[in-house]
């Protein structure tokens, strides 16, 4: 989930409803360019000279469906290969996949797409967004379709598939937060390797990695981007979840949730743990570069960072499952696929059997060897190919492992707002510019307002 | 060919017949027509992708509704509009806004002014100085952010390394609350000081010279050679500046997108990304219509009293 490239639109305030009409427009030309480039590659399977005998002469013509996605780089050319091979091994569907920029982006595009009429099929929704796009009848139940295929996936990653008991979405490039360890470091500390299984060991490991030159820190022994991914991490590691049962209150303003903010500002003040500068992503990439750099020794960050981790540094890299504080925990993160409510019955059949296929073993086992994002069905950890590519580097095997633990984000309508409000006030608490109980009060009322919407 | 264009020769002599009557008669409509026709795709362009656009945003402005949803959306006056009023980060996102563009657009003038009165020379040198402050115009913005953000990277920037050599502390640049929003005014005053340095110069040298001979045989001091004559000759440009300066600096986006994200803690937070987080991000469509709205009556009036209060003071020779 975590690798967002900036892409960056000049836009004009003054032009919202034009904005919107225009973008879907530009949706619709993407789609069918990257429909003819995609034939080029395939095109035998849109012959329609199947010879083979069929009941119905109707469906001799392949079903055509759009499948909108939102990763780019290597990641967006698997894609590409995976949807090839799909077309060339199902000569009754046609999919035309087309790249919409990151989640957000393309979050904006369905929805204005979906309004404009001129819908994909199939898309990526981003998992704490899945349960505003059910509530608004974007997307299609697909309990009829898959009947009891979903018992396939691994039970972990499908918490944010169900929206008020229907299935609406299946997982797909689903990623988690890891505690990265600079074992080079660890090790010359005479400190376990393994790394902490506690906060008060994260805290004594962190005391004893950082070093001072001076009156300057020349190491810090932890650092995280102060995030609201990490953040429920560490409140449900403290036995306490982010919205009320009923995700009509935040319920953070409680124990479980002044914990993780005491937590880190003790640290900060203390010296041993650095919050890296800059906004959202920008400080993600800081405590990278500061852990690549040597100059953290430990850091939070996804499984989807593993690869280049792993490939940049010169010092090993070992992951660990995030401490614990009552007990294990974390969030998912990533994307699921889903199916939209407006397209035809034959489309959404079509568009199930995509998904049934783009996630089966075969498929989701090299997705993750080479992305780095988590496999998503049993079978699939269990593989002889997995399990050979954990052996190999077991580092990789961390984060199914604490899948064990992992609870879904939380996913109401108005919790893309609520988590900016909540970060907010974080930064407030840990800045000092507010006390801890301060902080939460202010995010408990606004999550008051937003959460009645 | 011929024969057509010698009719109306014919008819301008002879009783013009009924036909040719019509035919003028169509002409003349022609006439009339055809400077629309001329202006129609620049017209059609203009209503469909400014006028339009302004009324329907400011029409969505009233009624609540969400990108989620586009089939439901009601009617709610005013509501919007209040609701954006009484919220407390609108008001610090105002402020923040009004921070920006005061700061940037008196800093920024008279430092393009300062440098006009000392490029506007003749020798070569002042040419290559000219150009070097003027290259970050033609830079995208957004590189212009990225590159700035290395530069104010507290640990591994070169401003701090810089400071730090000649043993100064290291500033907190975008890291904190305070100083974040002067990093933006001090991107922003960069990467316009060259369009305007230029502007000045160009009207600078559009100011009669005989002036300036005749203050010279006057023994007028440079100051009021300055304050007398060169200011008030340059105000068209200093007004074309401020106006241009103002409503670019409250359309401030890129910049906050790339480099803060609108933090750290909201601090520099302003109306177009306001608009764009409210609309994009959190699909509250009227929210971000009336945001659009109040952020198009604040320019529109920004610029009316600059016509008003400055317009009458500015000597158009």
């Amino acid at each position: 989930m975590k690798k967002e490239e900036i892409f960056v639109k000049k836009f004009q305030a003054s032009m919202v409803a034009c904005v919107l009409s225009v973008t879907a427009i530009l949706a619709g030309c993407g789609t069918n360019q990257q429909a003819s480039g995609g034939n080029q590659g395939t095109t035998n399977t849109a012959a329609p000279a199947q010879t083979t005998a069929s009941a119905q002469p109707a469906s001799d013509k392949p079903v055509e469906i759009d499948f909108w996605y939102a990763l780019g780089g290597r990641n967006g050319e698997m894609i590409q290969e995976m949807v090839k091979k799909f077309n060339e091994t199902h000569k009754d569907i046609v999919v035309k996949a087309a790249y919409q920029g990151n989640y957000y982006e393309n979050h904006s595009k369905v929805l204005a797409a979906v309004s404009a009429g001129n819908q994909p099929d199939v898309t990526m929704v981003e998992v704490g967004s899945i349960g505003a796009f059910a509530d608004a009848k974007v997307l299609e139940d697909l309990g009829p379709y898959t009947n009891g295929a979903e018992s396939k996936y691994i039970p972990g990653l499908l918490g944010n598939s169900y929206w008020k008991d229907k299935l609406y979405a299946i997982p797909f490039n689903r990623s988690t937060p890891l505690l990265y360890l600079n074992r080079d470091m660890l090790k010359a500390a005479g400190l376990d390797p393994e790394g902490p299984k506690t906060w008060e060991e994260l805290r004594e490991f962190s005391k004893a990695l950082t070093k001072k030159e001076g009156d300057k820190t020349s190491t810090y022994g932890f650092s995280t981007a102060i995030d609201i991914w990490f953040y429920e991490a560490l409140v449900f590691q403290s036995g306490g979840s982010i919205l009320t049962e009923d995700n009509k209150a935040l319920a953070i303003n409680s124990e479980q949730g002044k914990a993780p903010i005491a937590f880190w500002t003790s640290m900060l003040k203390e010296g041993i743990m650095k919050a890296p500068p800059g906004e959202k992503y920008n400080a993600w990439d800081v405590a990278k570069q500061d852990f690549l750099n040597g100059q953290v020794g430990m850091i939070f960050t996804s499984t989807g960072d593993l690869r280049g981790l792993k490939e940049n540094a010169k010092f090993e890299v070992g992951a660990a499952f995030l401490p614990a504080n009552k007990n294990y925990g974390a969030p998912t993160g990533g994307a699921n696929l889903v199916v939209l409510a407006k397209s035809s019955d034959e489309e959404k059949k079509a568009s199930w059997e995509f998904i049934n296929w783009m996630t089966d073993t075969a498929q989701t086992v090299p997705f993750s060897l080479e992305s780095g994002y988590m496999p998503v069905t049993t079978e699939a950890v269990e593989s002889a190919e997995m399990k050979a590519a954990y052996e190999k580097e077991p580092n990789f095997q961390v984060a199914v492992k604490q899948l064990e633990y992992a609870s879904p984000r939380p996913m109401v309508p108005g919790y893309k707002e609520l988590q900016e409000v909540i970060m907010t006030e974080l930064q407030r608490a840990v800045m000092g510019q507010a006390t801890v109980e301060e902080a939460l009060q202010k995010a408990d009322e606004k999550g008051q307002k937003l959460l009645k919407k | 060919m011929r024969k057509a264009v010698a009719a109306p020769q014919i008819s301008g002599i002879s009783n013009p017949t009924k036909q040719q009557v019509r035919a003028g008669v169509t002409q003349a409509w022609m006439e009339r027509l055809r400077p629309y026709l001329y202006v129609a795709p620049a017209l059609t362009f203009f209503f469909l992708f400014f006028l339009f656009p302004i009324a329907y945003v400011i029409y969505l402005s009233f009624f609540d509704w969400t990108l989620l949803n586009l089939e439901e959306m009601d009617w709610v006056g005013f509501e919007n509009y209040s609701a954006l009023l009484a919220e407390s980060d609108f008001h610090q996102v105002l402020w923040n806004s009004l921070v920006y563009t005061v700061s940037t657009v008196v800093l920024g003038i008279l430092l393009s002014f300062l440098l006009a009165l000392w490029l506007n020379k003749k020798a070569k040198v002042y040419g290559v100085i000219q150009a070097a402050v003027f290259s970050p115009h033609i830079i995208s913005l957004v590189s212009v952010a990225m590159l700035w953000m290395w530069l104010m990277d507290p640990q591994y920037g070169l401003l701090n390394a810089l400071l730090e050599m000649v043993g100064l502390p290291g500033y907190t640049w975008l890291a904190e609350t305070k100083s974040a929003m002067i990093s933006l005014i001090l991107v922003s005053i960069w990467k316009g000081v060259g369009y305007n340095t230029l502007v000045f110069i160009a009207g600078m040298q559009s100011i009669p010279r005989d002036i300036y001979e005749a203050a010279d045989l006057d023994q007028s001091p440079w100051w009021r050679t300055l304050t007398r004559i060169t200011i008030p000759m340059l105000s068209p440009t200093l007004f074309f500046l401020l106006v241009i300066n103002t409503v670019s600096s409250f359309q401030v986006f890129d910049t906050i997108y790339v480099m803060t994200q609108g933090g750290p803690i909201n601090s520099t937070n302003m109306l177009v990304f306001y608009i764009y987080e409210q609309g994009m991000d959190f699909y509250n469509g009227g929210a971000a219509s009336a945001a659009s709205v109040i952020l198009l009556g604040l320019v529109g009036i920004l610029t009316f009293l600059h016509f008003r209060v400055m317009g009458k003071r500015v000597h158009y020779q």
